[in-house]
């Protein structure tokens, strides 16, 4: 059964009865988002977090799933009520640390290979000294991947912000930008109004979002 | 630990950080950068002619560069801890004082990062150590732990940076919102167009958790390499296996002293005394208590290690450290970095912050001294009574250490003045969030 509200983009329920891993339900959200969060929205902007709450929630009860959470810092309540996928980041990460201990190894073992000289009664291909620089490069490279998978992820850099923006999002206000058809806009508009959001604002959306994905 | 603040308050109290600058923050940078002119000169006069003109010889080769590198890269080890391992544990102390930590992290190897090339002379050719290959397509000597040292300092610089830098974007995000002008457009470009979405915020957090898990296990080997660069050669009083952990609890003990050093400043120039509290001061002086335990643990241990190893040449060489040119350094290590600090049992010199900075000043000056002792005294008392001999002191490499005091703190002063020295978001973070009252 599948839970209350859920959809096939959250979680790792894809249909009735059938559970996926959660990579495979991360590149499901992502390839589903790559149609998400563009064009006509409304951005609703909040003074509280518990109204932001509401929001989210009065969504999800309407299964609209087409919206985008602004908030000054990350909380619990906000992941736990958006039931977004885990981040693919970490994927990067392992990617790219075993790619650097791969590279040490290679590094090390193949330049003593192809220039077999023994330096103070040591073995061509010294294990101890060479897992060390295997060591170094783990850790380096899956530094530069998992930073290489925050900025991929996060579509980052961008040099222009998007419109809809509102500084008062990055200092104590919350937002939630919602994307759909006319109707859908203007059903939305009047329940965030109702719920206490300070500010709602209709844009045309003839750019992407930022951070979608 | 609760900060009692809004979101609001948090922000503007800690971006009035990057007001109009002082006439003293100018004065100060001033003489500061005076003091890396003076550096710059006197490498600039080692180059033209010659390794000479430094107080290094026959047989003390490695004398105050590599004293000074160590020094540095040990100054560089607290940010790390402070940052990476209290992260990881959810310390939330650690909001206040991270940043600051984090910047005496990346200075501090801005600053090592130097030496090696100082110290090496034909600095020209300083890429011979990178790893490509060179004439006749040889590679360089992967065994080495001087290669290793090459590896861990750039690696550790990068990830440093990386996790400095990516700890900041939602910070500078806040400034851009604020500024005007030119200010906006260049805060703008360096937060890259953050915008705080949800999915910005859930791939943020999950690169954040895995760097600080990268950084952590660097804070233990990256010290630890810089010991092997001693421990691997058979110098007496080097060839030790004792030196990893050891180079690594004097490397945190002096992070962790600088920090305070630093810390205790800044909290009074920009009135930052609710959000660095002595709440904080006494954990940083509790930790510190730690590592001058271990410090001096070590201290002893490498004496035992002396007499009962039967060793004649290490036995000879402590008995040297002790009682021979060098005796007085050697005694200020176990008066300023073990006994000065354990006054900090006490909760009264733990809430002092006149004594506060006493104590972090003698660590660093101790700490600076463990390098000079281990170093220069083994070289210059080694296994042949013939070979042995004193380093001399010159005003090149004075000016060439001053210079580098000078950079460090130069950095760091216009950091305090250009980026923000808390960490607002993670400050935020521990507040209770804005609420409706409505239920």
């Amino acid at each position: 059964m599948l839970r209350d509200g859920a959809t096939v983009h959250r979680g790792n329920l894809c249909c009735e009865g059938v559970e996926l891993p959660s990579a495979v339900n991360t590149m499901r959200h992502n390839v589903m988002s790559m149609k998400q969060y563009k064009g006509q929205n409304i951005l609703a902007i909040f003074p509280a977090m518990d109204l932001l709450l509401k929001g989210i929630r009065e969504l999800r009860g309407a299964r609209h799933e087409n919206f985008l959470v602004y908030a000054p810092v990350p909380h619990h309540d906000i992941e736990h009520v958006l039931h977004r996928p885990k981040s693919p980041v970490r994927v990067f990460t392992l990617v790219g640390a075993l790619v650097g201990f791969c590279t040490g190894w290679a590094l090390t073992i193949g330049s003593a290979l192809h220039y077999p000289l023994i330096v103070g009664g040591k073995p061509i291909v010294s294990i101890p000294p060479f897992g060390v620089l295997a060591y170094i490069l783990t850790i380096l490279f899956g530094a530069l991947a998992t930073m290489v998978g925050f900025l991929i992820n996060a579509r980052l850099p961008q040099l222009r912000l998007t419109p809809e923006y509102d500084e008062r999002l990055s200092s104590d206000h919350y937002g939630i930008q919602i994307f759909g058809t006319d109707s859908d806009l203007v059903r939305f508009e009047k329940v965030m109004k109702k719920i206490g959001a300070v500010d709602v604002r209709k844009h045309t959306g003839t750019r992407r979002s930022g951070g979608e994905r | 630990m609760s900060y009692h603040l809004s979101y609001t308050q948090t922000d503007l109290d800690l971006t009035q950080t990057l007001n109009r600058p002082k006439k003293w923050y100018y004065v100060a940078l001033t003489l500061l950068a005076l003091g890396v002119a003076w550096g710059a000169a006197s490498w600039f006069h080692q180059i033209q002619t010659g390794m000479g003109v430094s107080g290094k010889n026959n047989p003390v080769g490695w004398y105050l560069y590599v004293t000074t590198f160590v020094f540095w890269v040990g100054i560089a080890h607290s940010g790390t801890l402070i940052s990476a391992i209290l992260f990881l544990f959810r310390v939330k102390w650690r909001a206040s004082v991270y940043r600051s930590a984090e910047a005496v992290t990346v200075f501090g190897l801005a600053t090592a990062g130097f030496f090696p090339l100082i110290h090496l002379g034909r600095v020209w050719v300083f890429y011979w150590t990178l790893p490509y290959p060179q004439m006749g397509d040889l590679f360089p000597n992967f065994r080495s732990p001087l290669i290793w040292d090459v590896f861990a300092i750039t690696t550790y610089l990068t990830v440093s940076s990386i996790f400095f830098l990516t700890g900041m974007v939602p910070d500078i995000a806040i400034i851009r919102d604020k500024a005007k002008g030119w200010r906006k457009k260049l805060y703008g470009f360096l937060a890259q167009g953050w915008q705080g979405t949800d999915n910005q915020w859930r791939h943020y957090t999950a690169a954040y958790v895995f760097l600080a898990a990268l950084a952590t296990p660097l804070v233990i080997s990256v010290h630890s390499i810089v010991s092997w660069d001693f421990a691997m050669s058979i110098v007496p009083g080097w060839h030790t296996t004792i030196f990893a952990p050891y180079f690594v609890a004097g490397a945190i003990h002096s992070g962790l002293a600088m920090v305070i050093l630093i810390l205790l400043p800044m909290r009074k120039a920009f009135r930052l005394h609710t959000y660095i509290t002595d709440h904080h001061l006494e954990n940083l002086a509790k930790f510190l208590l730690f590592t001058a335990s271990v410090v001096g643990f070590a201290y002893v241990i490498e004496l035992f290690i002396a007499w009962y190893s039967h060793n004649p040449w290490e036995q000879a060489i402590f008995l040297y450290r002790a009682f021979g040119d060098y005796w007085w350094a050697f005694w200020s290590l176990f008066l300023c970095n073990l006994l000065i600090p354990q006054l900090f049992w006490f909760k009264r010199f733990r809430r002092s912050v006149p004594f506060l900075v006493f104590a972090s000043v003698a660590v660093t000056i101790g700490m600076y001294f463990e390098r000079f002792i281990i170093i220069t005294t083994s070289l210059a008392h080694d296994f042949i009574p013939y070979a042995w001999g004193l380093p001399g002191l010159t005003w090149t490499e004075i000016g060439i250490v001053v210079g580098s005091f000078s950079w460090f703190f130069f950095l760091f002063m216009i950091f305090a003045k250009t980026l923000p020295v808390v960490s607002m978001w993670e400050v935020k973070e521990q507040l209770d969030p804005p609420s409706s009252g409505k239920q």
